[in-house]
């Protein structure tokens, strides 16, 4: 049966604001965000904060809030408004798909982090070689003859 | 600021770094927002109805499965558009709008196949190779211009 | 009634724009549709240990929301899984868990793959079948039919009833479906009069078959349901293999039904009815075309040898040309016929019985089982005896009576 659809929150950008940090809880951020939210609306979630309201609103409270903690607070777009029933645990029975994409992730920020530290220090002239696919090159056979013989009899 | 085409696209880092370093993400959620906020009839949860597959006609012929066809409706324009990617390829665990196999390879075929400049990286295991992994997206990042 | 919880394991749907249909779908048999919740650390496990190595990340997922189910850390009435048509990845998967969750667990499970032009209604019998078994156990569970009841099936292409008493078939009536009351209503008519007994003095009645809701409703049924739980219960009944393991085949006027039944209680199941060529309207055709009755198709197709007409189609408009061109090129009647039968039984064996595990013995029923030809040509294909039971075309009002003896008053 086709019934017509009228969106909600119709443009509205919605942002995902994650936190993991060592010196900022998700409630922290929360407090923060309250007191300079003019015009948006901010819901609490179990790892930082989603940010709703014209793109024009959201902008200015996310860059003030990433100075907070620059290298451990991480920024992303949303499709949906918060708590929409479309993609609500409790609807679903479970987990909405990105939230799994998610954990992924976060289980990885950390080394991000790192390299967000670490970029302002870093020499501009060092190449970066970041983990790459094709990094798993053979070894030549000179080489490895060189690491035979320098091993202890 | 250039437009940044991500993979995987749905990527909390990607989207954050591209950002952070001054330019604009193209995510998943931007097409997903689209169809979320743009009225029409009623096909929850994605708002995909099953015209979508038959715009993804575009991309990938009929003989191939509508799941594709219906996610290269949102992926297919935001090649087009792109000015350049970043292209995370062990993203083994990005589900949903990222969970079949056969698009995404399709997806990096025709982001590779547009010739823009594209940077091919995996996920950092450790702290170490996440600060080659932030220098090398912040470096090419810069070197589209017009950056941060 | 309390609400069945459909599990749904599945890969594109959201993407097709079908998901909406198979949530319609189960809500209008009162079921829900919902998504085991798992951890990420029990997708890599779960993934893992169930060793078929998918690069498809939501396929990964069904996998490991399967483990929960069999392993019991998520609870469910019943499985549904949906993956993309003619995707080869997805294909293996679904099999795979269908298989799985079967033998582990006592989960009702279908699968379907689906294109964007899936319906509800297309969806609509298979979850009824599904919501049936997970909440009618214990009528299932019934093997032996008492009282006076009737059972009428309103099919596609004929109706057919049955007066049942005492564990005995006492009356049919069969007549092409012309009018869905009408011919209900005349074949009722028949049943009644030749068990020799008043309408009125029926206890309880069931109705199946494509108009099983409009009858059932006009005629007062007790019991209205659709016909993959039916017709496998009046199989195993009428071929006495109520106990263990078999396999129906049902080749219908519209739709194709292969269920394996345990213990005369569905297992999976599948149901197509895409193509006419698979069908029973292709046998009608040929017989047409050879200017016999269908009833004498059978007889002739088991004098023939399908080998000798060349068949370059399965389909009801190109394959029936094939027929007529070799007919024109001399081809003998009896060939043409047996031809016939092979082309639909080796379409039916193709496209639907690679979804179901064959377990022997394997029963064959419905009106196009009495076409001994079919019969043989599905014996060949399959390498095994295919039992088909006395009444075998009037399965679906025999389980229909024989389950409705179920709801008689007072039982």
């Amino acid at each position: 049966m086709n019934k017509p659809y009228s969106p909600g929150y119709a443009g509205t950008v919605t942002k995902y604001v994650f936190v993991e940090s060592p010196d900022l809880t998700p409630a922290d951020l929360a407090i923060r965000a309250y007191e300079i939210s003019k015009g948006v609306m901010i819901k609490e979630t179990c790892f930082g904060l989603q940010i709703t309201g014209k793109e024009t609103d959201v902008d200015p409270v996310i860059e003030s809030l990433r100075k907070l903690d620059p290298v451990h607070i991480f920024i992303k777009d949303r499709g949906f408004p918060p708590g929409d029933p479309r993609r609500c645990r409790a609807n679903l029975g479970g987990a909405r798909p990105g939230y799994y994409s998610h954990e992924f992730e976060m289980s990885v920020i950390r080394n991000i982090s790192s390299g967000l530290e670490h970029l302002p220090e870093r020499d501009v002239s060092r190449v970066p070689s970041p983990p790459a696919p094709s990094s798993g090159t053979k070894l030549d056979a000179g080489t490895l003859k060189k690491i035979i013989e320098s091993q202890e009899p | 600021m250039a437009k940044v085409f991500i993979y995987p696209s749905t990527s909390l880092i990607l989207s954050d770094l591209v950002a952070r370093f001054g330019h604009r993400p193209l995510s998943a959620a931007l097409q997903i927002r689209e169809r979320i906020q743009t009225p029409g009839l009623e096909s929850p949860p994605l708002q995909i109805t099953p015209e979508e597959p038959k715009k993804g006609l575009k991309y990938a012929a009929v003989e191939v499965p509508s799941g594709v066809r219906g996610r290269m409706s949102l992926y297919g324009p935001m090649i087009e558009d792109a000015e350049a990617a970043v292209i995370v390829n062990d993203a083994d665990f990005a589900f949903g709008c990222m969970g079949c196999a056969r698009t995404n390879e399709l997806i990096k075929f025709l982001i590779r196949k547009r010739k823009i400049p594209v940077l091919e990286l995996n996920y950092p295991k450790n702290e170490d190779e996440g600060q080659e992994f932030v220098a090398a997206i912040h470096e090419f990042l810069k070197s589209l211009g017009s950056g941060e | 009634m309390t609400r069945v919880r459909i599990a749904q394991l599945s890969c594109g749907p959201e993407y097709s724009g079908v998901q909406k249909e198979i949530e319609e779908a189960a809500a209008s048999v009162d079921a829900e549709i919902f998504f085991p919740d798992i951890k990420l650390a029990d997708i890599r496990k779960g993934f893992d240990e169930f060793g078929l190595d998918v690069r498809s990340p939501d396929l990964k997922l069904a996998i490991a929301r399967a483990r929960a189910l069999v392993e019991g850390r998520v609870e469910a009435d019943a499985v549904f899984i949906a993956t993309c048509f003619r995707c080869a990845e997805a294909a293996i998967v679904r099999n795979e868990l269908r298989r799985y969750i079967h033998e582990n667990s006592l989960l009702p499970v279908v699968s379907y793959s689906f294109t964007e032009r899936t319906t509800a209604g297309t969806l609509l019998t298979r979850m009824e079948a599904l919501t049936t078994i997970a909440r009618r156990r214990a009528l299932l569970a019934r093997e032996v039919q008492e009282g006076l009841t009737m059972g009428v099936d309103s099919g596609s292409s004929t109706t057919k009833a049955v007066v049942m008493q005492d564990n005995r078939i006492i009356g049919t009536g069969w007549l092409p479906t012309t009018g869905v009351l009408q011919s209900a209503h005349d074949v009722i008519e028949l049943a009644v009069k030749e068990a020799g007994v008043k309408r009125e003095d029926i206890e309880a009645v069931g109705t199946t078959g494509y108009g099983r809701f409009l009858v059932g409703e006009n005629i007062g049924a007790q019991l209205i349901q659709e016909e993959l739980t039916v017709n496998s219960k009046g199989a195993v009944y009428l071929a006495d293999t109520q106990r263990g393991a078999s396999t129906v085949i049902d080749i219908g006027g519209m739709d194709n039904k292969a269920i394996t039944v345990q213990d005369g209680i569905p297992g999976t199941f599948t149901m197509g009815g895409i193509c006419a060529g698979a069908s029973g309207r292709f046998l009608e055709m040929t017989a047409k075309r050879l200017g016999v009755d269908i009833t004498e198709l059978g007889p002739l197709a088991m004098k023939g040898i399908s080998k000798q007409v060349p068949m370059n189609s399965y389909c009801i408009v190109f394959g029936t040309q094939s027929l007529v061109n070799a007919l024109a090129a001399g081809s003998l009647p009896e060939d043409v016929a047996a031809a016939a039968c092979h082309s639909v039984a080796e379409q039916v064996f193709e496209q639907q019985l690679q979804e179901v595990d064959i377990k022997e013995p394997v029963i064959m029923v419905g009106g196009t089982s009495l076409i001994q030809g079919l019969v043989r040509a599905m014996s060949d294909l399959l390498q095994t005896e295919i039992v088909v039971p006395h009444h075998s075309q009037y399965i679906g009002a025999v389980g229909s009576a024989l389950l409705a003896s179920g709801f008689i008053k007072g039982d």
